[in-house]
């Protein structure tokens, strides 16, 4: 991994030197990106040499949604737990537009945690972003609960184009002990 | 990953605006890459002595399924030369 890296870094200092210090330049904020995309690029050309079989996330810095670049599209986050679930849209440097859950929607109780409850809110959630001006948005979901696929659905009937789906499902790495089994 | 690598790993992109199969691929690889069992089983917390069976359970099962899977293909062959030829 740490070779992978060595032979990116000197690509990309070689690339820099031949003049093109504008991709440098652009931000430090940027750069361990162009840093991984580089190195995930190089990968896949020792891994498929031949076949172009390269996704989307390695072309993904040539792709523009109406003229912004995928750095800089709002984030919708997802938190889908076992008894709800809320919505919140958020542009690239966190400054927010919509935040709705299921319990601002009118749902109570046992009701909060229901894929419908869900959609209902990421529809109200899409309806504000939208009249904040947010057309485009990449989906960051966390948990594994009822509302999970529902939300991204809502979001798409209530407007917003969903142009990238991330799972932020945390994984401790053996850290906090969760509550003891159920016995039923 | 959640400042590091941040729209790198467990990110699909969505072609043409198929939400839907978008979905079902950053499911499917989930659940390849065991993260699905990882977060289910980690809601309550396992005690080491289940743990341990379940893990012996898991081994014994997985070997069972590869050695019938190699019976029935072994079974299951088609184009093979007639054995009884002259008889």
């Amino acid at each position: 991994m740490s070779a992978a890296l060595a032979v990116a870094w000197q690509r990309l200092l070689g690339v820099a030197r031949g003049g093109c210090t504008a991709a440098l330049g652009r931000g430090l904020r940027t750069g361990p990106q162009r840093l991984q995309d580089l190195t995930q690029a190089a990968k896949q050309a020792e891994d498929q040499s031949a076949t172009d079989l390269s996704p989307l996330i390695l072309q993904r810095n040539s792709m523009r949604w109406d003229g912004k670049i995928y750095e800089e599209i709002p984030i919708a986050h997802i938190k889908a737990t076992y008894n709800n679930t809320h919505i919140q849209v958020v542009s690239f440097d966190n400054r927010p537009f919509a935040r709705t859950s299921c319990g601002t929607e009118g749902f109570q109780n046992a009701k909060k945690g229901t894929a419908i409850a869900a959609q209902t809110a990421a529809m109200a959630a899409a309806v504000k972003a939208r009249g904040k001006g947010v057309l485009h948005v990449r989906v960051m979901v966390k948990g594994l609960g009822p509302g999970r696929k529902a939300a991204i659905k809502g979001l798409t009937m209530g407007g917003l184009e969903v142009i990238s789906i991330t799972d932020n499902t945390p994984v401790p790495h053996n850290g906090c002990r969760p509550r003891k089994a159920r016995r039923m | 990953m959640a400042n590091h690598l941040r729209f790198v790993g467990r990110t699909v992109m969505v072609q043409n605006g198929n939400v839907e199969a978008a979905y079902s691929a950053l499911n499917r690889i989930l659940s390849h890459d065991g993260l699905v069992d990882v977060v289910r089983r980690g809601r309550y917390y396992e005690k080491p002595c289940r743990r341990r069976q379940r893990l012996a359970y898991e081994a014994c099962r997985r070997v069972y399924n590869a050695e019938m899977g190699r019976k029935i293909g072994f079974l299951a062959r088609g184009a093979r030369q007639d054995p009884w030829l002259g008889c």
